[in-house]
């Protein structure tokens, strides 16, 4: 009985070896291990052995059956495995055709870099003022120092609703509104859209400024300096030159222009910076005490600086691009490429 | 302003080179725009003679020189007619670039050998006009570069001047800048006065009727001139700073104004009725006709130049025909004056009519520098011309304009500086630019007082003073520091957040941003159907607009944004989507501004998806555009909308486009374009646009989030076909299935419509799916049948629905 019973696993280990599906597998499970299979067979046969005997075949059959479970089970693990590779390597797709596309959206270049500008001075502590396009002459000229028949209203070519209602020329009446409903300390910046009545390749009717200021006691020049060569480092890079120089604007004083290094040649002199290696970016200045006179700030003790700079210009050169039309033309071709 | 190196030379003394000169005037607040270097690289041009000129045998047109150099003769065909046989001329050698890229090359012109070229002085770059080429003083050395030998090299700097610097359009003034930065003195021009017999007092008066707009002026007169042509160094020294040469007394006039920064006139002495001078105001509407030709209107705010009789001069702005200076002029009565700014600005702008003289009143000019300027022109008058000057200037000047003296704080100026400076600095600084200063003893600020001179108008406060101290040190000594100040929490206000959260999502629902002008022509309103009587047809015109097409501020963002589609229609870009958030300006009766307030326009048109090899081709249509309405208004959480076919839009198509509301608040509309609309901006497609209120949206947005528990037990869903008339709206049959109380219904949705095969006529098939879920246990399929037993009955009740 007990050569049966190694004669059986012989056998069976044979037959579950040759099979190659699962279901030839189950049939010869069956014929061994089943109810009605071999092994149940000798079992059954133990009767006949002596009491000495059956313990002893018994314990053999047992181990034969468990020996044979794992050997089924093992093939039964092996042919899966075998049809799964099968089956994979027959489904097999172009992986380089182009993916399943929804249509793509964009925000205008202008909208991104005002938001990013609006965000590095959020990081320094200033919030966000709004005033409107539309605007009378006395916050965007009057409080602002630039009476009629001064000759700095020239500066500015105007477009007038009426005699005392402009487009606004510039982002700096918005200064005037949050002065006047905010006692100081202010820091505040204001974007937003303003027209001139000029247009050619370099100008156009209508653009984008974004205003800066910040009111509080004892604000220096230096601080304005320091504020500013902030925000060039953190939008142009590091290491990018900064310059202030002497300009003019009737509301600040002293005003200063500032230049950064011309970012396209890197300051050794190109068409984009005229050969100077330098970019006019931003005017800038201390408030000047006739503005705070017009908002009800006393100058004796507060002092305060203000920026202003053309969105359209700091994108020109953030993405390289080299006509100020393209803005306004809303061609897919360029609105993409941001 | 224009200045020339060598011209500022003469009267200060310094030792910078062009570049360091240039740079230094920039920092100072003396932006250089341009540099030009006269004669740079063009050594080559050199002084030779013609010792041969003789007819081209093949061109009538032509000569054929021999020209010596000094060294060698060489053979050189030249095409002017003003040159013969022993002239000295500019000879441009083989291998010499001109100005304008020209390249001059051995050639043969109808085949005679030229090697060079006779150069005009337009070619040198020396002037704007050229009768033939230019003939060189006679006793130049030949084979010398002709720049040096002329004494024309030279840089030429173009200062952009900002409108409180007036002092600094002369070339007096720019040299005094200089004169500050290297510590040098500045030396002006003293002229020498010779006097004949006359006395000018007793031929000529002056009279000012007007003081307050003419608080100065004074003439002196000039007789027995020749008018002439000017010599060479005034023509261009007078073409240096962009003028054009006259004759000799013009040319002096311009080229003092240029050197000293003072505005003069020369009339012609006998042309002057009564010869004298009235000084007033213009009757209202007299007629006078400029030196330009043109006829002036003028009124009774201008200020006049009268001889006896009229007006002989716009003063400050322009003289008249009725006095020009003629060639056969042989008297000159000559005007140095100082005019108010404002009444001078007011003729100018008025008029239209900007001139160098109007420029420099207008910023204010030096009174001081009146008497100057008038022995300077009249002693180069009586050199150049010929003429003898009468004794005394008649100068009237009733009121004198007193300098202002002003006090400025060692403390004041480092506090707002934020550098360190004391007064024995700020005494240094300001003297070095012409002001008077003087140490304030018995104040512990360090005080200085200052008489500011009258050729700096822009220095009226401390704060001006603070800014010269500054602009001389350098802004770039000045450290660079962190503001302290008060922390407060500046968030970005909600609407703004809001605003951006719009145009983030219709980016995110594939969207293009497109920012268009504010403006446009009013007709655009036509092209969308407005009708006659439309609020958006009220609107903000511009007064001076560049263009009919920019006249009118937008009312609606809809003709721009299909526009926008048009040109990028045209430009083949065949799947568009687009949106435009911007403001648009309905005026309010009674108010002086307009309205403003944000819209958002969108357009799709062309393919619902990209096109691509697994992409649906099929167009998009009004569904696409509302279901980007739907995920807007979901992310901005205002629910409860409702959509109606009820609507006064006349650019839509009427069976195809709708309105959205919010309880009674319109948000805005969407649909397909109506067939005309999309003739009238040539799309030669369907398109769908949406435009809504942003201000609602803004409103009602933003609403709080509330989370609801989720359920740990199953869902079961249960699926319904409904036969309904085809008139039914979806929207209805939501209504009648929400106003059923169904406990623990979680969702329904419709998933089909169907009519056609299989449907009655009149019929349209709808199936909904329902899911069912409680809160706290497994739902029976008897609780489930009973439950969703409601809507089956509602459904019937209501529209008759038969289940499928």
């Amino acid at each position: 009985m007990k050569e049966k019973l190694n004669a059986i696993e012989l056998a069976a280990a044979e037959a579950a070896a040759t099979v190659t599906t699962e279901a030839e597998l189950q049939q010869v499970r069956a014929r061994y291990l089943g109810k009605k299979g071999e092994i149940t067979a000798v079992m059954k046969g133990m009767g006949q052995l002596s009491p000495e005997e059956r313990p002893k075949v018994g314990a053999l059959a047992n181990e034969v059956k468990d020996r044979l479970e794992e050997v089924f089970s093992d093939r039964l693990q092996s042919l899966r495995t075998e049809l799964m590779q099968q089956k994979l390597t027959g489904e097999r797709i172009d992986v380089t055709l182009p993916g399943r596309r929804g249509r793509m959206g964009y925000r205008h270049p202008i909208t991104q870099v005002t938001e990013e500008i609006v965000e590095i001075f959020a990081a320094l502590g200033f919030g966000v003022a709004e005033g409107p396009e539309i605007e009378k002459d006395f916050y965007n000229f009057e409080a602002l120092n630039i009476p009629k028949d001064h000759p700095a209203r020239d500066m500015q070519d105007t477009f007038y609703i009426s005699e005392d209602v402009v487009l606004r020329t510039h982002t700096s009446p918005v200064q005037i509104r949050t002065m006047l409903n905010h006692a100081p300390p202010v820091r505040v910046v204001a974007p937003g859209t303003v027209y001139r009545r000029d247009s050619d390749l370099t100008h156009s009717p209508m653009f984008h400024q974004i205003e800066g200021f910040l009111v509080d006691r004892q604000v220096s020049f230096g601080d304005l300096k320091g504020i500013l060569t902030t925000f060039v480092n953190e939008f142009f890079g590091e290491g990018i030159d900064v310059r202030f120089r002497p300009s003019f604007f009737p509301f600040t004083e002293p005003s200063a222009e500032v230049d950064i290094q011309c970012v396209i040649c890197g300051g050794d002199g190109c068409r984009v910076c005229s050969q100077t290696g330098w970019l006019e970016i931003l005017g800038s200045g201390m408030i000047d005490p006739e503005v705070f006179k017009s908002v009800n700030y006393d100058p004796e003790i507060y002092s305060g600086f203000a920026f202003g700079m053309g969105i359209e210009r700091i994108a020109m050169l953030k993405y390289g691009v080299n006509d100020l039309r393209l803005f306004f033309e809303n061609d897919m071709r360029f609105l993409k490429q941001f | 302003m224009k200045v020339t190196l060598n011209w500022l030379k003469e009267y200060v003394d310094f030792d910078l080179d062009a570049d360091e000169l240039s740079h230094r005037l920039t920092m100072a607040g003396l932006e250089v725009d341009a540099m030009e270097r006269l004669g740079e690289g063009l050594d080559s041009v050199i002084v030779a003679r013609l010792a041969d000129v003789r007819q081209h045998p093949d061109a009538d047109r032509l000569t054929v020189c021999e020209v010596e150099t000094g060294s060698v003769t060489v053979q050189v065909v030249c095409g002017a007619q003003n040159h013969k046989t022993g002239d000295l001329v500019a000879l441009a050698q083989v291998g010499t670039l001109l100005p304008g890229d020209f390249k001059i090359k051995k050639s043969k012109i109808r085949g005679q050998e030229s090697c060079g070229m006779l150069c005009s002085i337009k070619e040198l770059g020396l002037g704007d006009e050229s009768d033939g080429i230019m003939i060189l003083p006679e006793d130049l050395p030949l084979g010398q570069p002709v720049f040096s030998a002329l004494g024309l090299k030279d840089i030429f700097y173009e200062i952009g001047l900002t409108p409180n610097r007036p002092d600094c359009l002369s070339v007096v003034g720019v040299a005094r800048e200089v004169s500050a930065m290297v510590a040098a003195d500045l030396h002006l021009p003293e002229p020498v006065i010779a006097e004949n017999d006359s006395i000018a007092a007793e031929k000529t008066s002056v009279v000012i009727e007007d003081p307050d707009h003419c608080p100065r002026y004074a003439a002196r007169l000039i007789e027995n001139v020749k008018i002439g042509p000017s010599p060479d160094w005034l023509i261009r020294r007078v073409e240096a700073v962009g003028m054009r040469s006259i004759n000799n007394v013009v040319d002096i006039t311009n080229f003092v104004m240029m050197e000293l920064g003072q505005p003069l006139h020369a009339f012609d002495f006998n042309l002057l009725r009564e010869n004298r001078i009235v000084v007033r105001r213009a009757g209202e509407g007299d007629k006078f006709t400029t030196l330009d030709g043109q006829e002036r209107i003028l009124r009774n705010s201008d200020l006049v130049i009268c001889d006896g009789v009229g007006p002989v001069a716009l003063a400050g702005v322009m003289g008249g025909l009725n006095s020009e200076v003629q060639d056969n002029t042989t008297d000159i009565l000559l005007e140095s004056a100082y005019f108010n700014p404002v009444t001078i600005r007011r003729t100018s702008k008025r008029l239209g009519l900007h001139t160098e003289s109007s420029h420099r009143f207008e910023r204010g000019t030096d009174v001081d520098m009146v008497p100057l300027a008038l022995d300077r022109a009249a002693a180069l008058i009586a050199e150049l011309a010929e003429g003898t000057i009468a004794q005394g200037a008649v100068d009237v000047y009733p009121v004198e304009i007193e300098r202002r003296v002003l006090t400025i704080s060692a403390a004041m100026t480092s506090q707002v500086l934020g550098l360190k400076v004391d007064a024995d600095d700020i005494h240094r600084k300001l003297t070095s630019i012409g002001l008077k200063c003087e140490h304030l003893v018995g104040r512990s600020d360090g005080a200085v007082s200052v008489t500011v001179p009258n050729f700096r108008p822009d220095l009226e406060r401390e704060i001006d003073m603070i800014e010269e101290v500054a602009r001389l040190v350098g802004y770039d000594h000045i450290p660079v520091t962190m503001p302290l100040s008060t922390l407060a929490c500046q968030q970005l206000p909600a609407h703004l957040t809001l605003e951006r959260k719009v145009r983030n999502l219709m980016a995110r629902l594939g969207f293009a941003e497109v920012i268009n002008y504010s403006f446009f022509n009013a007709d655009c309103l036509d092209k969308i159907r407005l009708t006659e009587n439309d609020e958006r047809r009220q609107n903000v015109q511009i007064l001076n607009p560049l263009t009919e097409e920019q006249s009118v501020m937008r009312t609606t963002l809809v003709p721009s944004v299909l526009e926008t589609t048009a040109r990028n229609l045209a430009y083949r870009s065949e799947d568009l989507s687009l949106f435009e958030l911007r403001p648009v300006f309905q005026p309010v009766h009674g108010s002086e501004l307009p309205i403003e307030s944000l819209r958002l326009t969108a357009v799709l048109c062309g393919r619902r998806e990209p096109l691509g090899w697994a992409q649906t081709d099929a167009a998009a249509d009004f569904y696409d555009m509302k279901g980007v309405v739907e995920a807007l208004l979901a992310d901005l959480r205002i629910t409860d909308l409702t959509w109606t076919s009820e609507h006064d839009e006349e650019f839509y198509h009427p069976g195809k486009s709708c309105a959205l509301y919010k309880d009674d608040c319109l948000l805005g509309t969407l649909g397909e374009l109506h067939p005309e609309v999309i003739f009238n901006f040539d799309l030669g497609t369907s398109a769908i646009v949406c435009d809504l209120n942003v201000e609602a949206l803004l409103e009602l947005g933003g609403g709080k989030v509330q989370f609801k528990a989720l359920s740990r037990y199953p869902d079961i869903q249960r699926d319904s076909a409904f036969l309904v008339d085809t008139e039914v709206t979806a929207q209805e049959v939501f209504e009648v299935l929400g106003r059923v109380k169904v406990k623990d219904l979680e969702s329904i949705e419709l998933f089909d419509v169907y009519e056609g095969k299989g449907v009655p006529e009149g019929k349209k098939s709808l199936a909904i799916r329902a899911c069912y879920r409680a809160l706290d246990r497994t739902l029976t399929d008897e609780q489930i049948q009973n439950l969703h037993g409601k809507l089956v009955n509602a459904m019937q009740k209501e529209f008759g629905a038969e289940l499928r």
